[in-house]
Parts: structure tokens; C-alpha cells; sequence
């Protein structure tokens, strides 16, 4: 068996490291953070991925929702040192957790049981920890790499066809997600300007007349320029004057 | 939670505040005082009646009257406090009630008597004596239950407030993040194979620092004391987080015998760790700066952290608001807690008066 160890503390790694080796796994990586642990999943395909929940850049839940939508995922053991809230979701989803200092007889017991969660059961973990959770990152494929995009450098978000284009300063990247899902879990920071558009607040830049009549919102950072529909306009007008 | 704070003999013996006379010499509960017999003064002028005479002269005589009966009671209260407060509560009511009435009853009586000496006409003619020192005794009944009771509600109401706040800051103190706890438990778990000393270490650490947060809620920790439990607090957290923590310490300037309320700094570092440090994947630097100038006693935490959308939720404005709270009642508006939070910085500073200098 193939284990993947993601702590963001060099101790704790070394140790369930050493515990792991006492109970026959090989530990083929390890990672410090949600999103290199994604990137090292789908590189490495471990057949377990012990992850904790506290981490930077991207926390272990949100890991486990991208983990689990991969291709053939593997199964997953979350550690946590004191979660109130954690630990009251994995108990309500029934999910099995380990907690910090992890004994070896737990752990054992964990590998034995370890089951495949698809993304639907961490799902049910974000609900049960009773937070609306928007995710840190969108997960794209290009050329059958893995790609995770930071919501934050998001500029704007187009539909096309059954795909959504995401536009970042770095360039652009498909994934397969509706747009209107998309607008639900992210309400806070994109705003819709049109049937097949949203785009960041914060890249907002001023809107535009064309020689046509029609209105087009300027982004932040780029050239581009978005054509807005008639039905958004009054909306995002009053989101502009108040920038 | 672990920490089971007990409350201290020490704390029980302090003043006890009484829970339904206030202090009638304070300047706040005099004013009040007057005030209701002012509005009171008024209420009667106003009333309708068959008086004839000018309202203001009126307005005059009854005010300085009522005035002079409200201050004598307050007055006698205030002297009999310290009396008052020994008997049962509802004894101590009693005498405190029959006593604004007897004021009233003989002031009444007295100023009648002079009024009816002088001939001034200022009150009611002659025959009228026994009605207008009942009258008086009436009114005086009805608004000093009302304001007995007013006080009492009053008072009640701030002790609870009083009550929340020491409840809240002995919870803060018993709170070192249970989290912290079991990071620091796993740490030490993985030192003792490959390095036993630096477990060791470890413990000694955490036993400082549970003792300190474990320790009798009104204790008082000197500046240098405190700095040192931050100090193995931070030992810890090295141990955990490894290269990501890096500390700068600048505190050669503060003085390390000052007086201050335990665990001051410890859960602002801590707030700094948990809020910056440990929530950016490459770390950073946490730098701990003493100043002390102008009577002034100074010292800034500052850390990076990630940008909004990164940050982790949670306790952050309860630690602050707690530790504002205890400097505010250890040092009054002498001491004050500055918050600056930049996009990705966070910086607070305690600023305490520089007791040293003040005496």
C-alpha cells in the first residue's frame, strides 16, 4: 500500500511518517499544503492520502473535494490535532478521522476501514461544519495535467459551450463546471454581466459605450473588453458607482 | 476545557459592592438625584390647581425646597452607607426608605414652621400644617420607592455587566488554544525518538506556559515575565512549524520589572501565529518591539498574513477584544490596545503607562 502524508508541520509528517512504516505502508510523498498534496496525488496516485485539515494555501476539506473528483481517487484519513468543528462534521458524516497524536492501534484500525469517499461525503462534511465554504481554487485539466487556479487571480469566467473558460493574468484554462454553479459558491467575488459572463469585482475598471450603443465592462490588468447585457446593466451600474 | 478556574479567598475578600444602594456622595448619582426632584418640582407646578401666584417665583421656592429635602436624604445615605450595607438587604431598603421620609416629614415641618414665623407665604396658610407635611411625606413615598428601585435595577444591572466581563477574562486566561495544545502534545510525540532533549525542552516549555494560563485569574506578572512565557511559547511553536517562523526581538528597552496582568502578551503572539504565520505556506517573521518614551510604555506584535480570501476564520476579535478589555481594567484610559491591519500585515500595540515615571 502507497501512502501520501499532508501536514504542514515537518514533525508531524516525520512522525506519522515513521508510524506508517511500523504498520507495513510505503510512504511514497509527502506534502505541505491542500493544493501541492492535489498536484502530488495526481502525479503519484497513492492508494491512501493521510491529510490534515489546518493547512495554508488550501485546507485539507477543500483537498479532499478535488482529491475525490480525480480519477480514481484514492482513500483518504483526515488528521487533525483539535477541530471543534471538524470533528462534529466527520462524526454527523460519518467518516472516520484520526486525531493528533495519532496512536499506531488507530491507525491500523483506519487503514483496515479506509473507504473511498467520493466528493459528495466531504461535501456532506462542509454542510455538517455548518459553513457556507466557497473553494480557494478551480481544478483544470491541461494536456492531462492537473492545474489548480486560485480564485483570487481570477479575472473573469466565459461560457462556452458545455465548458467554462477561466481568464487569469497567466493565461486561460477550461473547466468543466456551469456557470451558474459557479455563481452560486462564488457570489461574494464575481458578479454576472451577462448570460455567459462573470466577472471579478475587484477587476472591474469602468464601463464603456461602444459606437453601437452597446455597453462593454474594461478589466483590470487586460485589454479585454466584455460586452454587457441589457438585463445586468442596471445591476452592475449600481455596483460600479459604489467601487 | 482543562482549566477549571477557581475563584480565589483573595477575590471574595475584596470590597464587596453593594448590590442595591449606590453611593449617594458620587457626583453621578447626585446629579441624578437632582434631577428627578427637579422633574419632580415640575410635575407639581405643573398639576392643575386653583394657585394664583406667578409661576416662576413658585418654580423658585419649590426648587430650592425640594432640592435641599433630596440632598439632605442623599446626604444621610451616603454617611450611613458603610452601616446601612451590614444589614440584610431588604432591612438596609427599610431604613434607608423610612429615613428619606423622616428627612422629608421634618424638613417639611421646619419649613413650615419658619414660613409661618416670617409670614412669607411661601407655603400654605397656617391651618394647613398636618396637610402639607402629609402631602410632602406622600410625594416623597412614591418617588423614593420609585428611585430606590430604579437603583436597585441599576445597580443590579451593572454588577452583571461587571460579573460577564471578569467571567470572559477568566475564560481567555484559561484559554490557551486547546488546539495549541494537542499541536504542541504531537510535536513533542514525534521529538522524544530522534531527539529526547529537545521533548524535554518541549515540556518544560508547556508546563511554563499552562501553568501561567492555569493560574489565578487577578494574578499580576511583571513585563519580564511576560516576555519569557512568550518566549517558550514561541520555542514551541519553532519546534512545530520549523523554518516557517522566524522571530525578531527588539525588547532591550522595556522595563522588566513593571507590573502587568499575566498572560498579557502571550494570546496577541499567539493570534499572530495562528492568523499569520501558521497560515502562510512559507512562513515569515513575527517581530515582538519594546518601546518606552514619553511616560509611555510600548510594545508592537507585528506579522504578515495571507490575503483576505486565505485567511482562516475564527477567534481573532475575541482574543483582542479580551485583551483590550484586561488592559482597560488593569490600567483604565491609561492603557490602550492599537490594532493596524494592513492587506497583508497585522500589527497590534499595547501601550501601558510607564508606571515607573507616573510615581
Amino acid at each position: 500500500m502507497k501512502a501520501l502524508i499532508v501536514d504542514d508541520e515537518p514533525l508531524a509528517r516525520e512522525r506519522l511518517s515513521s508510524l506508517l512504516r511500523d504498520a507495513g505502508v510505503d510512504v511514497i510523498g509527502e506534502a505541505g499544503e491542500g493544493r501541492a498534496a492535489v498536484e502530488t496525488v495526481a502525479k503519484l496516485h497513492p492508494d491512501i492520502v493521510l491529510l490534515d485539515i489546518r493547512m495554508p494555501v488550501m485546507d485539507g476539506l477543500e483537498a479532499a473535494r478535488h482529491i475525490a473528483n480525480l480519477e480514481s481517487p484514492p482513500a483518504i484519513i483526515f488528521c487533525t490535532a483539535y477541530d471543534e468543528h471538524a470533528l462534529a462534521a466527520f462524526e454527523a458524516s460519518a467518516i472516520d478521522y484520526l486525531v493528533k497524536p495519532v496512536r499506531l492501534d488507530r491507525l491500523r484500525t483506519a487503514l483496515e476501514r479506509a473507504q473511498r469517499f467520493g466528493a459528495t461525503a466531504v461535501q456532506k462534511v462542509e454542510q455538517a461544519s455548518g459553513e457556507h465554504r466557497a473553494r480557494s481554487h478551480l481544478c483544470a485539466r491541461v494536456r492531462g495535467n492537473l492545474v489548480l487556479v486560485p480564485v483570487g487571480d481570477i479575472h473573469y469566467l466565459l461560457a462556452e459551450d458545455k465548458y467554462v473558460v477561466v481568464h487569469t493574468a497567466k493565461g486561460e484554462v477550461l473547466i468543466e463546471e456551469a456557470l451558474k454553479t459557479l455563481e452560486n459558491e462564488f457570489s461574494d467575488r464575481f458578479v454576472r454581466i451577462h448570460r455567459n459572463c462573470l466577472v471579478a469585482r475587484d477587476r472591474l475598471a469602468g464601463l464603456l459605450r461602444g459606437a453601437d450603443g452597446s455597453i462593454h465592462v474594461k478589466i483590470q490588468g487586460t485589454d479585454a473588453s466584455l460586452e454587457v447585457s441589457r438585463r445586468n446593466l442596471p445591476a452592475l451600474r449600481k455596483l460600479v458607482r459604489t467601487l | 476545557m482543562i482549566a477549571n478556574v477557581t475563584s480565589s479567598p483573595k477575590r471574595d475578600g475584596v470590597v464587596p459592592q453593594p448590590s442595591w444602594l449606590p453611593d449617594f456622595c458620587s457626583a453621578q448619582v447626585l446629579f441624578a438625584v437632582m434631577i428627578v426632584a427637579e422633574l419632580l418640582v415640575f410635575i407639581i407646578l405643573i398639576a392643575p390647581s386653583d394657585e394664583t401666584r406667578p409661576l416662576i417665583p413658585r418654580l423658585t421656592t419649590a426648587s430650592v425646597f425640594v432640592q435641599w429635602l433630596a440632598l439632605v436624604s442623599a446626604v444621610c445615605l451616603c454617611k450611613l452607607r458603610p452601616r446601612l450595607e451590614r444589614l440584610a438587604p431588604w432591612a438596609g431598603v427599610a431604613v434607608a426608605y423610612a429615613l428619606m421620609l423622616l428627612v422629608t416629614v421634618l424638613g417639611s415641618a421646619l419649613v413650615f414652621a419658619i414660613d409661618a414665623q416670617l409670614d412669607l407665604g411661601l407655603t400654605l396658610p397656617a391651618q394647613f400644617q398636618a396637610r402639607f407635611v402629609w402631602r410632602n411625606a406622600a410625594l416623597c413615598a412614591l418617588i423614593g420607592a420609585a428611585l430606590l428601585r430604579y437603583f436597585y435595577v441599576f445597580e443590579q444591572w451593572r454588577s452583571r455587566v461587571r460579573a460577564e466581563a471578569k467571567a470572559r477574562f477568566e475564560a481567555l486566561q484559561a484559554r490557551i488554544r486547546p488546539h495549541f495544545l494537542f499541536n504542541s502534545m504531537n510535536t513533542i510525540a514525534s521529538l522524544i525518538p530522534q531527539r529526547p532533549q529537545e521533548a524535554e525542552r518541549a515540556i518544560e516549555d508547556l508546563a511554563d506556559l499552562f501553568r501561567a494560563a492555569l493560574g489565578n485569574d487577578d494574578a499580576q506578572s511583571t513585563l519580564g515575565a511576560e516576555l519569557d512565557l512568550v518566549k517558550r511559547y514561541l520555542d514551541i511553536e519553532k519546534l512545530r512549524l520549523g523554518e516557517r517562523l522566524h522571530v525578531e526581538w527588539n525588547v532591550d528597552a522595556l522595563p522588566a520589572s513593571m507590573h502587568v496582568p499575566a498572560l498579557l502578551l502571550q494570546p496577541l503572539v499567539e493570534n499572530a501565529i495562528y492568523h499569520g504565520i501558521q497560515s502562510l505556506p512559507d512562513g515569515g517573521t513575527v517581530s515582538i518591539d519594546g518601546r518606552r518614551e514619553n511616560g509611555r510604555v510600548e510594545i508592537a506584535i507585528r506579522n504578515p498574513r495571507p490575503g483576505e480570501h486565505a485567511r482562516m476564520g475564527g477567534r481573532h476579535g475575541m482574543a483582542l477584544a479580551n485583551t483590550r478589555a484586561r488592559i482597560e481594567y488593569h490600567f483604565g484610559r491609561r492603557g490602550e490596545l492599537d490594532i493596524d491591519a494592513g492587506a497583508d500585515y497585522f500589527a497590534c500595540t499595547v501601550k501601558l503607562p510607564d508606571e515607573s515615571v507616573a510615581r
